[in-house]
């Protein structure tokens, strides 16, 4: 069903916003997380431990329900990215930490002896590693991201489930729509794991 | 206009409370529901796909595939709606409790299925020169151990089905999210209502999460060859 694909691109299009925000946003919470600085890896802290236990469908309904209460008012579509980016930045945040925190510490000493500064040790010699073991997890989580995107239709943002929903209502087919819904998934979802396990391999050798 | 909504809220506090505490309750019981029917589709399906079987290797490739490359959501969809435009009707709760539970499944063979290899081939060699057969050698030595690889990725899986319950809203299952919706509607409070939702549903989780961060440290030490 044509209508479907349209829908699905608006789900590919969440995805792709909603990862940019995590990836930027998570990588400054992992920074901030790892600082020396205890009120910022504090406030990291608790921002994860909050943003992590709490189901991202309420985080969507605060985002959209919630913030016009104090005057924000958000589009469906908006509010979903910026819900969905936020959620992920609190994973990846971890992730981030977790391969920073996995580059042998000695990397982190050889370049303070040659006397460079802690940024310029992050930039030239932590973060590059860090990319290699940070990929596959990455590449994991955008997966997720796609099928979370499913979640939006709730607040009726424009993606593909939503669409779904919609047709149903039209079409009196509920198990044919539905499970045509799921095959895009799988058809969007499916390429993208075997390119996550081709880097998984890729990432593993010359260890 | 703000502040008028927070006085009304303070003053419906108790009743909000208990709807939601019922709520609460209900996504209880849907995790531990799901959580049951997840491992034992899990533990299942890890078997069949290190079986000698080809067959069986690929069923269980298959389910494991499609039950994660789909979301839960249009999982729910399919065994709620979907089922009911062909005739079978199910409530919404046993809904839930199958569809979270035959998508934890697929996310659970592959736990399994790692918990099992990361037992030492040797421990099966070993199994058999004694004169086990495969399910014995399974049973008596190779599960056993296997149990505490996968304990903490259960504990975290169970925190994630935790939080996913709320999507269970979708088709109606009374759990928090639902009850939450519903009193929203009703009072208009969103603001307050979901920022309590999200106080639940951080002391449902906060414990679980302290309490598998603590089962990984332990299994961390005391770490066989």
């Amino acid at each position: 069903m044509p209508q479907l694909l349209v829908a699905a691109q608006g789900t590919l299009r969440m995805t792709a916003a909603a990862f940019t925000i995590a990836a930027t946003v998570g990588l400054l919470f992992g920074l901030a997380r790892l600082s020396r600085h205890r009120l910022l890896s504090r406030f990291a802290v608790g921002y994860i431990e909050v943003v992590r236990g709490t189901p991202a469908l309420t985080q969507l309904f605060l985002i959209y329900f919630g913030l016009p209460g104090v005057g924000i008012v958000l589009r469906a579509f908006e509010a979903a990215v910026i819900g969905l980016g936020l959620n992920g930045a609190a994973y990846l945040a971890e992730v981030y930490r977790a391969g920073i925190q996995a580059i042998h510490r000695g990397q982190r000493e050889a370049a303070y002896s040659l006397g460079m500064t802690h940024l310029d040790a992050m930039r030239y010699i932590i973060l590059p590693q860090a990319v290699r073991v940070v990929l596959p997890p990455m590449a994991n989580y955008a997966i997720a991201l796609l099928k979370d995107t499913s979640i939006a239709s709730l607040i009726s943002a424009p993606e593909l489930m939503l669409r779904a929903r919609d047709l149903s209502s039209e079409y009196f087919m509920p198990m044919r729509l539905y499970l045509l819904t799921g095959l895009m998934y799988l058809v969007m979802a499916y390429p993208l794991s075997r390119i996550v396990r081709f880097l998984e391999d890729r990432l593993s050798h010359g260890r | 206009m703000t502040g008028e909504t927070w006085g009304r809220a303070f003053a419906k506090l108790p009743d909000i409370a208990r709807a939601l505490l019922v709520g609460a309750v209900t996504t209880i019981q849907v995790t531990i529901g799901a959580l049951i029917v997840a491992i034992l589709l899990g533990v299942l399906f890890a078997v069949l796909k290190t079986a000698p079987s080809r067959a069986l290797r690929t069923v269980a490739s298959v389910y494991v595939e499609v039950f994660r490359a789909v979301p839960v959501l249009t999982q729910l969809f399919v065994i709620y709606f979907g089922l009911a435009g062909i005739g079978i009707r199910l409530n919404p709760l046993p809904a839930a409790i199958i569809g979270f539970g035959i998508n934890g499944g697929a996310y659970l063979t592959e736990v399994f299925r790692a918990g099992l290899e990361a037992i030492h081939q040797g421990q099966f060699e070993g199994a058999f020169s004694i004169g086990m057969t495969r399910p014995m050698a399974m049973w008596y030595i190779i599960l056993p151990q296997a149990v505490r690889v996968v304990l903490p990725p259960i504990g975290n899986f169970a925190i994630g089905l935790l939080k996913d319950t709320s999507i269970a809203s979708a088709v109606a299952a009374p759990e928090l999210m639902f009850r939450a919706r519903s009193l929203v509607e009703a009072t208009f409070l969103s603001t307050q209502i979901y920022l309590m939702v999200a106080v639940l549903y951080l002391a449902m989780s906060l414990p679980l999460s302290r309490a598998v961060r603590r089962l990984e440290a332990a299994m961390g030490r005391g770490h066989q060859a």
